[in-house]
C-alpha cells in the first residue's frame, strides 16, 4: 500500500489543488495514485487502452474543415476537432474507458460516477458494459428531466441511475453523492471522476486520459494544414475538455482559449463563469476558483448547458488561467444557442450545448484579427434537441 | 474515561436555543459536544446532518453568527467544531482565533482537511490552543494511522479531552444511522490502536443506541452519538430526553 503520493498534487504559482478528502477516502486515493503510476509504466496497459480507444470508441476522430462557418465569422480557415465522433458522443469516453481499465487491473468490481449532462455517465456506463463492471450513476433530477435521453440510455447500458435530490439538482449534488457512496464501497469500488476536478489524483489522471484529445488535433493539424493555428479554443465546465485540448498546445506560441458558461446574467447565482466571479475556495476536495458567497458556502449556479454549470473551475485550468497560459471567456445561454444554430445551418453539424459554448466565443476572435482557429466540438447535441427545439423555436 | 460524546448541528432547531443547549449539555455531565458548523456540501455526512445544516443555513446559522453566539458563554461543555475547512478558509486564521477566543471551543475536527495540507493554517491554530482532531478510519492502515497521530500530537494528559482524543470513524461510508454498524472489527482496530497510543479514543459513525453504545464503552472508548440525536431533537424530544438514557449505555 501506498503511504504518500509522488505525483505533483499542486498546480500553479497558487497552488491549486491539492487531496483534500475525508480520512476514510486518503488510503484509496493513495493506492489509486500507485495504480495509475504502474499502468502508465506497463506497456500492456497502454496497448489495451490504445486498441480501445480505436475499435471501441472510433479514434482518431476527424479533425473537419468548416469553410463555410469561417467565411460566415471571416477566418481564413477554421478546424473542427469532432469528439461528437466518437462512440457515446463526447469526449469523456476516452477518460470513462481509462479509467474503467484502470479499475479492472485494480480489481475493482464496482464503478461509481457522478454525471452533469449525463455524457460521462453515459460513457461511463458503455466501459462498464464492455468491460462487465457494475455500475451507478448519481445525477441531479434537474439534469434528469433536461438530459433525459442519457438517462434512458446509461439504464439500457445495465447502470443503476440514482437520482439526487438535494440543492439544485445538477453536477455539484451528483458529486457530493458519489463521494458519499464511494465512501462507503472504497473497498471494492472504484470512482470514476468525468471531470479534471476532485482530489489528487484524480485532475491529473482525468487531465492524462484526455490529452489524447489535444495530441490528435495538434498532428493532424501540422499534416492536414501544414502549420498550427493562431487560437485554440475549447469550451470548459469542470475543464476536461479544455485541458485534454489545450495543454498539449502549452509549448506552441498560439493562443489558448478557454469559455465558460455566462448563463443569463452577471449576478453570482445566474452564470457559471468562475475566473471573473470565483474566488479562492475548496470544494469536493480541491482548492481552486470557487463560486462561493461570503460565508464560503458554494454558491448556485446558472446554465442552459448541463455540463458547464459547476461552480469551481478544475484547479490545473484555473492554474492555467491565473498564470496567462490560458485566457478564459465566458458565453451566454443566448451566445451559445446562436453558436449552435450556425453550425448547424453552415456545416450541417449539431453541436453539444456545452460546446455550443466555444462556438459563441468565434465572432469576437474574428474580430480581433485571428484568422486561423482550432476549435473542440467536445459533444454532439442530440441529447439537447428538446432545449434547441423550445429555445430556438424550431 | 468520558462516556459520551454528543453532536449538535448550530442553528437547528435556532442559534437562539444554542446557549441553553449547552447549558443543559453540561448539567447533565457532558464534558465535550462536538458542534456541527452548518455547511453547504457536507460530502462526508448522511441525509440527517445534511438535512440540518441546511434548515440552520436557511434560518441564518452562517459560520460567524454561530461563533459569535458562542462568544462569551461559560456553562457549556468543551466544544469540538466539526466543519468543513472552506468556511474556516475564508474566515482566514487570523480572524478565527479572535473569534475563537472568547467562545468554549477547545479543538477543530476538519473533516476535509488531512495533515500536510494546509501546514501553516493548522500550526498557526494549533498554537493559538486549537488543536486538528485526528481522524482514522477503516481504511486508516496502521501505518498511516502513526503518521495521522504523530502530525496531529497527544498535548498531554493536562489538557482536556477535546484536545487529547483521536476519532476513530466506525464504519466507511458518511455519518449517521441506517445500517447496524459491525462493531467486531471496530473493536479489533481499538486494540491496535491502544498499542500504538496511549490517547483517548472516540468511536462514532453509525451508533444509534444504547447498546452500541454501550459496546464502545466496553472497549474503553467514548461514543459518539450524532445522527440519531439530531432526528431526535428535530423530532422535538429535549436534549436531557434523549441523553438521560444514553449515558449509561442502560435503558
Amino acid at each position: 500500500m501506498a503511504d504518500a503520493f509522488t505525483l505533483p498534487t499542486r498546480f500553479g504559482a497558487e497552488s491549486l489543488g491539492g487531496c483534500y478528502a475525508p480520512e476514510t477516502l486518503m488510503q484509496p486515493l493513495l493506492d489509486l495514485e500507485a495504480a495509475f503510476r504502474s499502468a502508465l509504466a506497463d506497456p500492456a496497459f497502454q496497448a489495451e487502452l490504445k486498441a480501445e480507444l480505436r475499435h471501441f470508441v472510433g479514434r482518431p476522430t476527424p479533425l473537419t474543415v468548416a469553410p463555410r462557418l469561417a467565411a460566415e465569422l471571416g477566418f481564413k480557415a477554421l478546424y473542427l476537432k469532432r469528439e461528437d465522433l466518437t462512440h457515446t458522443g463526447a469526449h469523456k469516453i476516452n477518460n470513462a474507458l481509462a479509467q474503467a481499465l484502470l479499475a479492472r487491473r485494480m480489481g475493482k468490481t464496482e464503478i461509481i460516477a457522478e454525471t452533469g449532462a449525463g455524457q460521462h455517465g453515459v460513457a461511463t456506463a458503455a466501459a462498464c458494459a464492455r468491460l462487465g463492471l457494475a455500475c451507478t450513476v448519481y445525477m441531479g433530477v434537474t439534469d434528469m428531466a433536461r438530459q433525459a435521453p442519457n438517462v434512458a440510455r446509461m439504464r439500457l447500458f445495465g447502470t443503476k441511475v440514482v437520482p439526487v435530490e438535494a440543492g439544485q439538482g445538477t453536477l455539484k449534488e451528483a458529486v457530493n453523492e458519489a463521494l458519499r457512496g464511494w465512501a462507503g464501497r472504497c473497498d471494492q469500488a472504484h470512482y470514476i471522476l468525468g471531470s479534471a476536478l476532485g482530489p489528487h489524483p484524480f485532475p491529473t489522471l482525468v487531465r492524462t486520459f484526455q490529452t489524447v484529445i489535444g495530441e490528435e488535433a495538434r498532428a493532424q493539424a501540422l499534416e492536414q494544414a501544414g502549420a498550427l493555428p493562431e487560437a485554440v479554443i475549447a469550451c470548459a465546465g469542470g475543464g476536461s475538455n479544455g485541458l485534454g485540448l489545450l495543454v498539449p498546445f502549452l509549448g506552441d506560441g498560439l493562443r489558448r482559449l478557454a469559455v465558460e458558461a455566462g448563463g443569463h446574467g452577471r449576478a453570482l447565482g445566474e452564470h457559471a463563469a468562475r475566473l471573473d466571479g470565483g474566488r479562492m475556495g475548496v470544494l469536493h476536495g480541491c482548492k481552486t476558483l470557487l463560486l462561493q458567497d461570503e460565508h464560503g458556502h458554494t454558491a448556485e449556479t446558472a446554465s442552459i448547458s448541463a455540463g458547464l454549470d459547476y461552480p469551481a473551475l478544475g484547479p490545473e485550468l484555473a492554474a492555467l488561467a491565473m498564470d496567462g497560459l490560458v485566457e478564459v471567456r465566458r458565453a451566454s445561454d443566448e451566445e451559445a444557442l446562436a453558436g449552435a444554430r450556425l453550425l448547424c445551418e453552415r456545416e450541417g453539424i449539431l453541436p453539444a450545448l456545452e460546446s455550443s459554448h466555444a462556438l459563441a466565443a468565434l465572432p469576437a476572435l474574428a474580430a480581433e484579427g485571428v484568422a486561423t482557429v482550432l476549435l473542440g466540438l467536445s459533444g454532439r447535441g442530440d441529447k439537447d434537441l428538446s432545449t434547441y427545439q423550445s429555445r430556438l423555436e424550431i | 474515561m468520558n462516556p459520551l460524546l454528543p453532536f449538535l448541528m448550530a442553528g437547528d432547531p435556532s442559534l437562539e436555543a444554542l446557549p441553553a443547549q449547552l447549558s443543559e449539555a453540561r448539567s447533565l455531565g457532558i464534558e465535550a459536544l462536538e458542534l456541527g458548523l452548518p455547511h453547504s456540501d457536507p460530502i462526508a455526512d448522511g441525509p440527517v446532518l445534511q438535512a440540518a445544516a441546511h434548515r440552520a443555513i436557511g434560518r441564518g446559522a452562517t459560520p460567524v453568527r454561530v461563533l459569535q453566539t458562542l462568544a462569551g458563554l461559560t456553562d457549556s461543555p468543551d466544544l469540538i467544531l466539526f466543519t468543513y475547512l472552506n468556511p474556516l478558509l475564508q474566515i482566514g486564521a487570523e480572524r478565527l482565533k479572535t473569534l475563537l477566543a472568547p467562545t468554549p471551543v477547545k479543538a477543530l475536527l476538519v473533516v476535509d482537511l488531512p495533515f500536510g495540507e494546509e501546514p501553516a493554517f493548522e500550526a498557526d491554530l494549533r498554537t493559538a490552543g486549537y488543536p486538528m482532531v485526528p481522524l482514522l478510519a477503516p481504511t486508516t492502515t496502521l501505518s498511516r494511522a502513526r503518521q495521522v497521530l504523530a502530525e496531529r500530537p497527544d498535548p498531554g494528559p493536562a489538557a482536556p479531552f477535546a484536545q487529547r482524543f483521536a476519532y476513530v470513524v466506525a464504519r466507511l461510508g458518511v455519518t449517521g444511522a441506517g445500517q447496524d454498524t459491525d462493531l467486531a472489527p471496530v473493536s479489533e482496530r481499538v486494540s491496535h490502536l491502544r498499542n500504538i497510543s496511549s490517547r483517548p479514543l472516540a468511536v462514532g459513525f453509525g451508533l444509534a443506541d444504547a447498546a452500541s453504545l454501550a459496546a464502545v464503552r466496553t472497549m474503553g472508548a467514548t461514543p459518539v452519538i450524532g445522527s440519531a440525536l439530531v432526528r431526535e431533537l428535530a423530532g422535538g424530544e429535549s436534549l436531557s430526553g434523549c441523553l438521560i438514557p444514553l449515558m449509561d449505555g442502560d435503558l
